[in-house]
């Protein structure tokens, strides 16, 4: 691509009385039959000290300007509203440019000059408008391809200190994009993560993925069926990456045990585990299964903090409770076909936690509880225990009932939290530097409100201290605005897809430009924007189909 | 780095020097003051400039059209079935009030204009261009008539000066300035004669392409001082005078009607026949552009067509026609809203205006340029 260079004036500056180019925008008209889009990158030139200097910037809208004063003299100009009418001369017009200012290579943000030969700026000048000159090689990751209206394309790096701390950490994907878009992303991105790392840190990071929709995420070991077509694979190529499915000796498929004993899952991998909740193995979690229920006086909540603390000391009345069904029909919360009252709890408090627990566990449950899990029912926070780098772990949840999979992801996060902040001393493995955490729906984990629940602190914890452990959240939904704005702001790469017009207007838009959020309705199926802390701008990268199976629908 | 703007007018301060230095200045206002211009100038100038046909008597036009019968159909010809005209030449002007000379107990205005011209090519296509253009600074002083003393013009005519920078005597006659008898209308007038001669000198620039096929139009009257002598040009004037009378016909029975009698009839899409001027050197004619249902008034929406007949031959109907039809086509896209005769402006001409107008020095850096210097005491004696 470097050979190729493919540089055209496209237009000059122009800056008028009451639009003038400022520090951090300027506008340039277009030369006749030269075709500019939203998120072209262009570059001008700029003074400098000595000699000049480039400034590089964002189109952001375009316009057209006739010298008609009014739309009434253009309906006069057509003879009257005549729809034949020709006009024998066009009427005089142009087409402008409004760009943002992205970046001077010489860091002078001296308004740019009227007049000034506007060129697009080539793969190189890119890169320096984005700043991504400045991040050290073994720091990029290819986060996707900008291509331009005149075909330049640039891989559009991000900084892996911004991804995976420490400088700052997490990835947020939010849209409407399209089936298995945002998903599909965060899986590339995932995968440019690990091939674009130095060998020597490849096995300091570890991947836990939760698939919660059909079988999508449950066969990524295997190469897909139909072969990518060639613009997919340059497209591979000019990223710098390889078009592979994920090792199959470093994937681990967990899948939740349904009602018979067997994987409650769409699709079955070939080695798979399976994994159980029993009471030993949730307890310390028990507060998760709760978040979506009301309790606006807390009650419920000190009670379930007064069992939970009971059943983890093994102290008093609930010393021997083993089981969910000791928990739900033995004393102390049960006596005698009676609910009893435990402790200074209402009695009504505990009939309310009786059967909500009962409801979740037992009668609606998908068959994830149970009283002793057999030997090859894993519990999930043991697994962890034991997770290496350079490992990929899949977390089935797509079949689960919205409380299950709140408590699984809440156990994912917990238990690998805790990890981080106090390794246990008998483990096998040691804890893997970094441990990225995919997740989708995350408005159901870390949902907008004033109620903030167990879970959504634990989201709320790794959002906002996970940089410094090293936990790194990907995490994605169709509306940013239905999540807590506590973790989406701790996210220093954000990803748009296609959202509307209503969701653009929120306030978590509020770090995109007017113009910029109009474009973001319009944007097309694989087409993103991507918002990264080094960049002074956001842009709109394309990224490759996967290289792996794909669950067709 | 520090980014310098020079002055770009800095050649006429040696010249205000002189004139500060050698008589006594009352500057204008903020240095110089923008003279507005008549709103209705080349109707006013296609009066002073034709004022000798205020009679027409014969037409122009071969074969001999019908007294009875002056209006011929020319319906819309689009550049798209014939690209007839192709060069539109226009003129425009600003003059500034610069402020008062006292030399002696005489007392002048000194004023300053912007003048310029430009050719406009139309492409096959309908695409615009400038073909060519000139802007020029003019200082208009009076040398007769109470005007600067013989020395000091010596002197100002012997600085050296940059092509674009002219010093003009506004008490020359010409057919402009002579009509007017106060001293800064007639300088305003001689800047008018200035530009329109501008205008002439850029249409030698179309000479070698200009045949048949290809006719320039000329904004305003095909005559000055003396007749514009190029072929396949005409002038269109959009305001023209309302005086001439109209006898034709055989002399004893010819009735006489007036132009707005001969207008108001004229329907949409036809043109008059062509009318005799300056015993045949010109033939005029008028065409209605729009209909008058779409205006305000039966004069509006009309041009005067101007034709040189140098050889004093009458124009085929066949050629009116089709000159004629072109400009019917001419009438979109109009400049509604920009310009308040944009019933019969031609949308090129009006270009080449803006053109012009858009390389004239604005106020703001005029009045800046134009520093007198530090002014003097002035001693009233009586």
């Amino acid at each position: 691509m470097n050979d190729e260079r493919n540089i055209k004036d496209v237009g000059k500056t122009s800056a008028t009385d009451r639009d003038p180019n400022t520090s951090e925008k300027f506008s340039f008209w277009l030369a006749p039959e030269v075709i500019v889009n939203p998120f072209d990158i262009v570059e001008v030139e700029q003074v400098y000290h000595e000699g000049k200097s480039k400034t590089f910037g964002l189109v952001t809208t375009l316009e057209h300007r006739t010298d008609s004063p009014t739309h009434l003299a253009n309906f006069i100009s057509s003879n009257f509203g005549e729809l034949t009418e020709e006009p024998n001369t066009p009427r005089q017009g142009i087409t402008l440019a409004h760009v943002n200012v992205l970046s001077n290579d010489k860091d002078i943000y001296m308004p740019v000059s009227s007049e000034k030969v506007v060129r697009f700026a080539d793969e190189e000048g890119i890169q320096i408008a984005l700043g991504i000159d400045a991040m050290e090689p073994q720091n990029r990751i290819p986060a996707g391809l900008i291509r331009m209206s005149n075909g330049t394309c640039a891989v559009a790096y991000i900084d892996r200190r911004y991804v995976l701390g420490p400088e700052s950490a997490h990835v947020n994907i939010t849209g409407i994009s399209g089936l298995a878009t945002k998903t599909s992303y965060a899986i590339f991105l995932i995968q440019s993560i690990l091939q674009s790392i130095p060998d020597e840190e490849k096995n300091k990071i570890a991947v836990i993925i939760l698939n919660v929709k059909h079988g999508d995420l449950l066969q990524i070991d295997k190469k897909r069926e139909k072969a990518l077509t060639t613009e997919e694979m340059e497209m591979w190529e000019a990223l710098g990456l390889t078009p592979k499915p994920f090792p199959s000796d470093k994937i681990h498929y967990y899948l939740p045990r349904g009602k018979d004993g067997n994987p409650n899952s769409c699709l079955i991998p070939d080695v798979y585990h399976i994994y159980a909740y029993d009471l030993d193995g949730t307890i310390d979690k028990l507060d998760f299964l709760f978040t979506d229920v009301s309790d606006t006086s807390g009650a419920l909540e000190a009670l379930i903090g007064d069992i939970m603390n009971g059943i983890i000391a093994r102290e008093g009345p609930l010393r021997d409770i083993h089981s969910w069904e000791n928990l739900l029909n033995s004393p102390p919360l049960f006596k005698d076909g009676n609910t009893q009252k435990f402790g200074d709890h209402y009695k009504a408090t505990v009939g309310k936690f009786r059967r909500l627990l009962r409801r979740m566990v037992k009668t609606m449950h998908s068959g994830i509880f149970v009283d002793n899990r057999r030997t090859n029912e894993k519990l999930l926070s043991e697994e962890l225990e034991n997770i290496k780098g350079g490992h990929i772990y899949v977390i089935d949840i797509a079949q689960l009932k919205e409380y299950e999979q709140q408590l699984v992801f809440g156990d994912l996060l917990k238990t690998m939290y805790s990890l981080k902040i106090e390794p246990k001393e008998n483990l096998s493995e040691e804890i893997p530097e970094k441990v990225i955490f995919f997740v989708d729906e995350l408005n159901k984990y870390a949902p907008v409100g004033t109620r903030v629940s167990a879970l959504t602190e634990q989201v709320l914890e790794i959002a906002e201290r996970g940089r410094s452990l090293g936990v790194i959240l990907i995490s994605a939904q169709q509306f940013m605005s239905a999540v807590h704005p506590r973790v989406t702001g701790n996210c220093a790469t954000k990803i748009i897809g296609r959202s509307g017009s209503a969701e653009v207007l929120q306030p978590d838009y509020r770090f995109l430009d007017k113009e910029i959020k109009n474009n973001v309705t319009r944007l097309s199926k694989g087409e993103l924007l991507l918002s990264h802390a080094v960049y002074r701008q956001p842009v709109k990268v394309i990224f490759p189909k996967p290289a792996f199976k794909q669950q067709e629908f | 780095m520090v980014i310098k703007m020079s002055n770009p007018l800095s050649s006429i301060t040696p010249i205000l020097n002189i004139l500060s230095k050698e008589i006594k200045i009352l500057p204008a206002t903020g240095g110089a003051v923008e003279e507005l211009q008549h709103p209705d100038q080349e109707e006013i100038e296609d009066v002073i400039i034709n004022k000798n046909i205020d009679i027409v008597t014969s037409f122009a036009e071969t074969p001999e059209p019908d007294p009875h019968n002056i209006y011929r159909h020319t319906p819309p010809l689009s550049r798209t079935e014939q690209h007839l005209f192709k060069f539109f030449v226009d003129g425009s002007i600003r003059t500034y009030f610069l402020g008062t000379g006292i030399e002696g107990t005489r007392s002048f205005p000194i004023e300053l204009a912007q003048i310029g011209s430009a050719v406009i090519k139309r492409e096959d296509d309908g695409q615009l261009r400038v073909l060519t253009y000139k802007h020029r600074i003019i200082l208009l002083l009076p040398k007769q008539n109470q005007g600067i003393s013989d020395t000091l013009w010596h002197y100002i005519q012997n600085i050296e000066k940059p092509d674009w920078l002219e010093i003009v005597d506004f008490t020359m006659p010409d057919i402009l300035t002579d009509t007017k008898k106060d001293p800064r209308d007639k300088a305003g007038a001689k800047a008018r004669y200035e530009m329109h001669k501008l205008e002439i000198e850029l249409i030698s620039f179309t000479d070698a392409f200009r045949d048949k096929n290809n006719w320039l139009i000329l904004d305003g009257a095909v005559k000055l001082t003396d007749f514009i002598q190029a072929p396949y040009l005409i002038g269109v004037a959009k305001s023209f005078s309302k005086t001439p009378q109209f006898y034709l016909g055989k002399r004893r029975g010819a009735k006489s009607k007036d132009i707005t009698s001969v207008l108001a009839g004229l329907p949409h899409a036809h043109r008059t026949v062509a009318f005799s001027a300056y015993d045949g050197q010109v033939a005029f004619w008028y065409v209605r552009l729009r209909e008058q249902r779409e205006l305000d008034y039966p004069l509006m929406g009309v041009v005067k067509v101007e034709l040189p007949c140098p050889d004093k031959k009458p124009v085929s109907s066949e050629l009116a026609d089709l000159i004629s039809s072109a400009l019917v086509a001419e009438r979109n896209v109009t400049p509604y809203g920009l310009d308040r005769r944009w019933h019969c402006s031609l949308y090129p001409i009006y270009i080449a205006e803006q053109v012009i107008k858009n390389r004239f020095f604005s106020k703001e850096v005029l009045m800046g340029c134009i520093r007198w210097p530090k002014p003097q005491e002035v001693n009233y004696e009586r």
